[in-house]
């Protein structure tokens, strides 16, 4: 076991692409700067070179479309955007083009592109830097949207998809996450297209949690807490937006009967809607209560610390709605946690 | 020649940007002020030339850089203050932040955190103030790194094709965040947009109020009455790191002596004969400013859901 933040995760996975690979090309605005993408490329460009970890000018429709030319014709990029809003600049490129060019001829060509790009949150980041666009990019049928929630998930599937997916990916990162720690166990690296699968993070019998991103290391906080009073989750990262696998969804619901969505976004149309139509499809009868969802209030993001700490869930929110749900434990005290930023910030892990 | 008053004027509204803006840096380790601040120390003067040939009925759109061109075309010192201290009194009641500030009452449209973002939206106001025969004056600041973006190539053809009596104003600084000009761009900011047919003119000396305040005017007056694009590219430097409140020479992407030799230019930075007569009301003004920010209440609730449509 390895103790690895999710920042050197990100680096590690980044030398890695370039080493196995000759025709990797990092491109970001800042990549090969003294802050190197939040530290991802620190050094890179000095040991691979500079027209393999490539400073953009601030372009960022022409950027992808220049990188799903180079996808098309050998070349592996991965473009990196410090913020997930900045991609939306390039939405024409990525759906229009990325999603489509494999399918709309025929198969003739694979685009393997890599997006990364970083939520962020907290500290005023406000309504055009904090944006967590997974329901978006996974609405459209071409892409494969992942959303690392630790070291070894990113570790796993970027090995995976750098190396042997050939089709546009996009990778939402979590600002918060960058500075904490987690486990790594090297033994357990999942290989192939299973780096991408939904996974049970910890085994529950009263509630079935599915979570996106950093809402993963909430739900265990919260099942910790609920532990202690009886109150046993079960939560599962959902990990890919794209590739969920129903039937660990199912057979949880199954075994619970109850289902709380938590994900980094605004609930309607989002993941909470995507796993709920999942089980009113398949297995509504195995839900004993009413889905609940925890996500951002329906509003843009505000900057003022007192209106964030309302907009985004936190952990007291949490508590009280899985407590709810589990339809036990009125006499649960509910703990005083009302700004999750306040936690991450100060948080030293290792998860 | 220059007259002493508006040497005077100009020289207290530039002064009273910097010492906001030193105030916040200084304020900054309390972590009241929760909010990523861009600041204009250095740049000033640009914001203060312009603002002065405009008038509060002329808009003017810019950027995350927000807070020398907000006090500059007018905006109230206090719900600025109230704004990045978040706070209810705030010019946005809390939800837009430094990089957001809004005065529609002396036409600050709005900055955008978002690069290049409001370029074309000054356009579009030109246009509406043409078809609706406004007599008004469009004008938009942005980067030197803003100028890659398709978006603005996209406004210039339009802005030309359609006569539109909109002012880009270029702040070029020569970096976008560390990433310095030549190795973005290929083409001269300058000649690239005469290509569209757009007049042009550039100001080198980005430090001085005066020259700016001079050469904007008649610029304005003759987009007033031509009713055309006007493009103007202005040299200035930016003192402070990209964001927040330290300076950054130890990245080594710029020299100190660079920025130096732009001090020894600055007025706020050589006449310390004005900066001591005009800094203690300045000064008073300021901490009138924070202690009304401190005073106003956090937002709640009912601001979190007001205004999403
Ligand atoms: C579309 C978009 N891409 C990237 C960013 C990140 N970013 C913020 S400011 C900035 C540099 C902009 O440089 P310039 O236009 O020269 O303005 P300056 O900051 O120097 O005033 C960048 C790249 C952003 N905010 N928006």
């Amino acid at each position: 076991m390895e103790i690895i933040s999710y920042r050197e995760a990100l680096r590690e996975s980044m030398e890695s692409a370039l080493a196995n690979n000759d025709n990797t090309i990092i491109f970001g605005q800042g990549a090969d700067d003294y802050k190197g993408i939040f530290g991802t490329t620190i050094g890179l460009a000095e040991k691979y070179g500079k027209h393999r970890v490539q400073d953009t000018p601030l372009c960022e429709e022409g950027m992808t479309g220049i990188c799903v030319g180079a996808a098309l014709n050998g070349i592996k990029p991965i473009h990196i955007h410090i913020r997930a809003d900045f991609v939306f600049l390039a939405l024409n490129q990525i759906l229009n083009m990325a999603a489509k060019y494999k399918y709309m001829f025929g198969g003739h060509y694979d685009v393997p592109i890599f997006i990364r790009a970083v939520i962020g949150r907290s500290w005023g980041q406000g309504a055009q830097h904090s944006q967590s666009p997974q329901a978006l990019f996974s609405h459209f049928p071409g892409l494969k949207v992942i959303m690392p929630s630790n070291s070894q998930s990113i570790i796993e599937s970027y090995q995976y998809l750098l190396n042997e997916y050939s089709g546009p990916v996009i990778s939402l990162e979590h600002r918060l996450m960058y500075d904490l720690n987690f486990d790594v166990d090297r033994d357990q690296i999942r290989t192939g297209k299973d780096a991408l699968a939904s996974y049970i993070v910890r085994e529950g019998k009263d509630v079935t949690i599915v979570a996106t991103s950093i809402m993963v290391l909430e739900a265990v906080r919260a099942a910790k807490y609920l532990a202690e009073y009886g109150i046993d989750c079960e939560i599962i990262d959902l990990h890919s937006t794209t590739d969920i696998e129903h039937s660990l969804i199912i057979e949880s619901v199954k075994k619970t009967g109850k289902l709380l969505v938590a994900d980094t976004s605004w609930v309607s149309f989002g993941v909470a809607a995507e796993i709920s139509r999942i089980i009113c499809e398949n297995a509504p009868q195995y839900l004993t209560a009413p889905v609940v969802n925890v996500g951002m209030v329906p509003t843009p993001c505000p900057t003022a610390k007192s209106l964030e700490d309302l907009y985004y869930p936190n952990l007291e929110s949490l508590i009280s709605k899985i407590i709810n749900l589990s339809g036990s434990g009125k006499n649960i005290p509910i703990p005083d946690e009302k700004s999750m930023a306040d936690v991450y910030k100060k948080f030293k892990g290792p998860f | 020649m220059t007259s002493p008053n508006l040497y005077t004027k100009l020289f207290e509204q530039a002064l009273k940007i910097r010492l906001v803006e030193e105030e916040i840096i200084h304020r900054y380790p309390t972590d009241k002020i929760q909010s990523p601040v861009h600041l204009s120390i250095g740049q000033e003067a640009v914001a203060v030339g312009i603002c002065n040939a405009l008038t509060d009925k002329d808009n003017l759109f810019a950027t995350y850089r927000s807070h020398a061109f907000y006090l500059a075309k007018g905006g109230d010192l206090n719900a600025m203050m109230a704004e990045l201290y978040g706070r209810v009194d705030g010019c946005c009641h809390g939800k837009g932040g430094s990089m957001h500030l809004a005065a529609p009452e002396v036409g600050f449209m709005g900055t955008s955190a978002v690069v290049a973002s409001s370029i074309s939206n000054a356009a579009g106001a030109a246009l509406a103030a043409k078809l609706l025969n406004k007599n008004q004056l469009n004008v938009v600041i942005f980067g030197d790194g803003a100028t890659e973006e398709g978006v603005y190539h996209e406004t210039l053809n339009y802005a030309a094709l359609h006569q539109l009596p909109v002012i880009f104003v270029c702040e070029n600084n020569e970096y976008a965040v560390h990433s310095e000009l030549k190795d973005r761009q290929s083409y001269s900011i300058l000649e690239h947009a005469q290509s569209y047919g757009i007049a042009t003119q550039k100001i080198e000396k980005g430090y001085d109020f005066i020259e700016i305040d001079k050469e904007f005017s008649k610029i304005a007056d003759t987009v007033r009455t031509t009713g055309k694009p006007y493009f103007v590219e202005i040299m200035t430097c930016r003192y402070k790191e990209h964001v927040g409140p330290g300076e950054d020479f130890c990245g080594g992407y710029r020299t100190e002596d660079a920025v130096n030799h732009w001090k020894s230019l600055d007025p706020i930075c050589t006449d310390t004969q004005m900066v001591e007569r005009l800094s203690p009301a300045i000064m008073q003004e300021i901490l009138a400013s924070i202690e009304f920010a401190e005073n106003s209440p956090f937002p709640g609730l009912e601001e979190l859901y007001q205004h999403v449509i």
